[in-house]
């Protein structure tokens, strides 16, 4: 279906907005960063909570919006909508570690994963049209699936952003430099604690979103597990984090190498989440066409 | 990992490589690895295999299972090695982890004490039995009810909460027992299959199996009516994409309605373990409309249809099978004509035509049945995928017991406090304080060190 007027509504104007406030925290991060200048970068945590708020904003006008158009649904059931509700959950992750662990550097790693996010959605999210949902897709299990999903899928995108820090900190740290950016990261043993900290966050969470995904298929079709593309690499995804975290129990495992994981990880959610609908045939429905 | 000290057997050293970690991890690597090729070769499709690939490379798709890959020996082979290793796992060390649970280290000496990161010494003045009970109350107060041992002059008191993150790994692990066990049972006695029922007909008999097999669910299924909604634009008209389909349907046992229910998409029936799952529509297909009798007409006659659809089959309890294999408009100049074979158990089943013009034809047969055919029409057909799965809760059991597990293993921690008194010179009493916690030790410091300023604050 063409997208037209009536079917977009006015929620995209706020999600343009967040993506541009996005990469204006990005840019604040990074210049916060490599300038040395932590008021920079705090002016980057307050746009990120702008971004936050307008992005809230975005997506509880869309909702309503979608029963104004007739449709009426929760706003994560295609790409666009998967997207913006992924990037958003990652700067609520990134707020929530940023306060935790009391660093600002945190964001230029992780805000402009966010950023970049927004973009593809922006223009490969096909305008950001109000699709009507399949008879299929109308459950209460969608809820309960996709917010499970993306809080363990925005959990591992901050991990693998930390474990990039990791990886240079700890090159740095090798050579025993003492000037530069890279200095200002928190120390590499503390990077290492964090990139296993996000996963052991986002590991209950995709195991809940594959449960939900397994409980809901059974319910629509009488089949928990069909070894369906998107639910096989579900199922890479836990592997690969399930090795990460009993890898973790051997001293060998620390570091660069858990660090290594966590990005081949996350790689595999990418294919998961977007890879799968733009390479493979499948159940789900966000393909973008 | 093996241990080169000890002399080893054949079988520890089997042993020992089913319980390392580096199989466990290993095996994880491979599962999630060999699973790539699953999604990337389109499983049950080697037709479209045969335009993408080379012909050597097909043969050895073949020859590996990779259409069916989910199914094969060696991936199969390689779910039996995960669940051995997490198996022997558990056995080699939930006895040693019940053991230290069931014997907590209750002494506090001076050895141990050295080793805790977190510990503290001070001298108060009191008596022994003194101390005791205000260290008891202290600690019940703030922690946890303490367990208090003598030894020798010294009185060990000894705290702990959470053990039962101890076990957490182990009802992970055993989750994913209870899954694969439900996944088994559910294969072995269970069912699954499709059918394609037209507004009023009912039927007894189950396609499975991509329909090579019919299954006798026990009782009847019939379709009342069905209905589909479309999505309207914004001038109101329907824009062909389906809000909603529904079905009417009645399980009828014995000749009685026994449940009658609609069900939507997500909404499904269920009737004797039996789950019907609207899943898709025919509209306006054509069909063939069956007429059967008795041939004594000891029973009023009853009407079916045959769907125009490869493999359509229906199913008679007594008679057998009508499996549908050809049709014709104009047979033998005699008008629409369709050809089935009736299956029937120990007999060799004969193609034969029956046209709409003959009806008594099916009678040189000599069964208690006289199959007809009425005539071609369109009907409206509902899809409904049926399952019986019997191994579904254990499943679910499995899944609830994974989230519960994996929330202790990371989120609860094992957290010991330890106190000594002993007795020192001038009526004084030494006090020594120590701490462990399995995880998050950070939280942990922060509560030891209030415990801590509490009982040296305690005054005689």
């Amino acid at each position: 279906m063409e997208p037209t007027v009536a079917n977009i509504g006015y929620n995209i104007y706020f999600f343009d907005f967040t993506m541009i406030l996005l990469g204006i925290a990005s840019v604040a991060y990074l210049v916060g960063l490599y300038g040395d200048k932590p008021s920079i970068s705090r002016v980057g945590t307050w746009i990120c909570v702008l971004a936050a708020l307008s992005s809230f904003v975005a997506l509880g006008l869309r909702w309503v919006e979608s029963y104004q158009m007739g449709i009426g649904r929760i706003p994560v059931t295609n790409l666009y909508e998967s997207l913006v509700f992924f990037a958003w959950s990652v700067i609520l992750f990134h707020l929530f570690v940023e306060r935790k662990y009391e660093s600002l550097v945190f964001g230029a790693f992780v805000i402009p994963i966010a950023f970049v996010t927004m973009l593809f959605a922006h223009f490969y999210g096909g305008g950001g049209a109000i699709t009507p949902l399949n008879p299929a897709l109308q459950s209460y299990w969608l809820h309960a699936h996709v917010i499970t999903c993306f809080v363990g899928y925005a959990a591992f995108a901050v991990s693998a952003g930390i474990a990039v820090m990791y990886l240079l900190k700890a090159r740095s740290e090798a050579a025993k430099q003492t000037t530069g950016v890279i200095c200002m990261f928190p120390a590499a043993k503390a990077l290492d604690e964090l990139v296993y900290r996000a996963i052991i966050w986002g590991f209950p969470f995709l195991t809940a979103g594959i449960i939900t995904g397994a409980a809901w298929a059974n319910y629509a079709w009488g089949t928990y597990w069909s070894w369906d593309p998107k639910e096989t690499w579900s199922l890479i995804v836990w592997l690969v984090y399930a090795a990460f975290l009993h890898a973790r129990i051997t001293r060998g495992w620390h570091g660069r190498r858990a660090a290594i994981l966590s990005i081949v990880g996350f790689l595999s959610t990418i294919m998961c989440y977007l890879g799968v609908n733009l390479f493979l045939a499948g159940l789900h429905s966000y393909g973008g066409g | 990992m093996v241990d080169e000290k000890r002399a080893q057997s054949p079988i520890d050293r089997v042993w020992d490589f089913l319980i390392s970690l580096k199989l466990a991890i290993t095996v994880l690597i491979l599962l999630a690895s060999a699973s790539i090729f699953g999604t990337v070769i389109e499983q049950g499709r080697p037709d479209k295999a045969a335009q993408i690939y080379e012909d050597w490379l097909i043969n050895i798709f073949n020859k590996t299972s990779m259409f069916d890959m989910y199914h094969s020996w060696w991936f199969l082979g390689l779910m039996f090695l995960f669940t051995l290793n997490l198996t022997c796992c558990t056995l080699d060390r939930l006895p040693r982890v019940l053991k230290v649970v069931r014997n907590p280290k209750t002494i506090f000496d001076e050895a141990f004490e050295k080793s805790l990161s977190l510990a503290g010494r001070w001298r108060k003045k009191g008596s022994m039995a003194e101390w005791t009970g205000k260290c008891t109350a202290a600690l019940t107060a703030s922690f946890a009810a303490p367990r208090i041992t003598n030894d020798g002059d010294a009185v060990h008191l000894y705290a702990e909460k959470g053990v039962i993150s101890r076990f957490g790994v182990y009802i992970t692990h055993l989750s994913i027992i209870f899954i694969f066990l439900g996944a088994i049972i559910g294969n072995m006695i269970g069912y699954k299959g499709f059918l394609g029922l037209p507004i009023g007909d009912s039927v007894q008999f189950v396609p499975v199996r991509n329909g090579s097999e019919l299954k006798d669910v026990g009782f009847r299924v019939r379709c009342n009516n069905f209905w589909v909604e479309y999505y309207r634009d914004q001038f109101g008209n329907p824009t062909g994409q389906p809000k909603e389909y529904a079905s009417d349907l009645s399980i009828v046992e014995n000749g009685q309605v026994i449940l009658k229910k609609k069900i939507v998409v997500n909404d499904p029936l269920r009737y004797k373990g039996v789950w019907f799952y609207q899943s898709s529509y025919g509209e306006d297909k054509p069909a063939a409309r069956m007429l059967l009798r008795r041939a004594d007409n000891s029973a009023p006659p009853e009407t079916f249809h045959l769907l125009f659809q490869r493999g359509e089959a229906y199913g008679v309890p007594g008679m057998g099978i009508v499996r549908l294999l050809d049709f014709q408009d104009n047979f033998e100049g005699k008008g629409p004509a369709i050809q089935v074979q009736i299956e029937k158990e120990g007999r060799q089943p004969v193609p034969m035509w029956l046209p709409s013009a003959d009806p008594e034809l099916d009678r040189r047969r000599g069964d208690a049945y006289v199959l007809s055919l009425q005539g071609v029409e369109q009907v409206t057909w509902t899809g409904l995928q049926v399952a019986h799965d019997p191994g579904v809760n254990i499943v679910w059991v499995g899944c609830t017991l994974m989230v519960i597990g994996i929330m202790i293993a990371f989120f609860m921690s094992h957290q010991r406090v330890w106190i000594r008194l002993s007795p020192a010179a001038e009526g004084k009493i030494d006090v020594a304080v120590g701490g462990a916690a399995t995880r998050n030790r950070l939280a942990f410091e922060k509560n030891f060190e209030k415990i801590q300023g509490e009982l040296k604050e305690l005054q005689s």
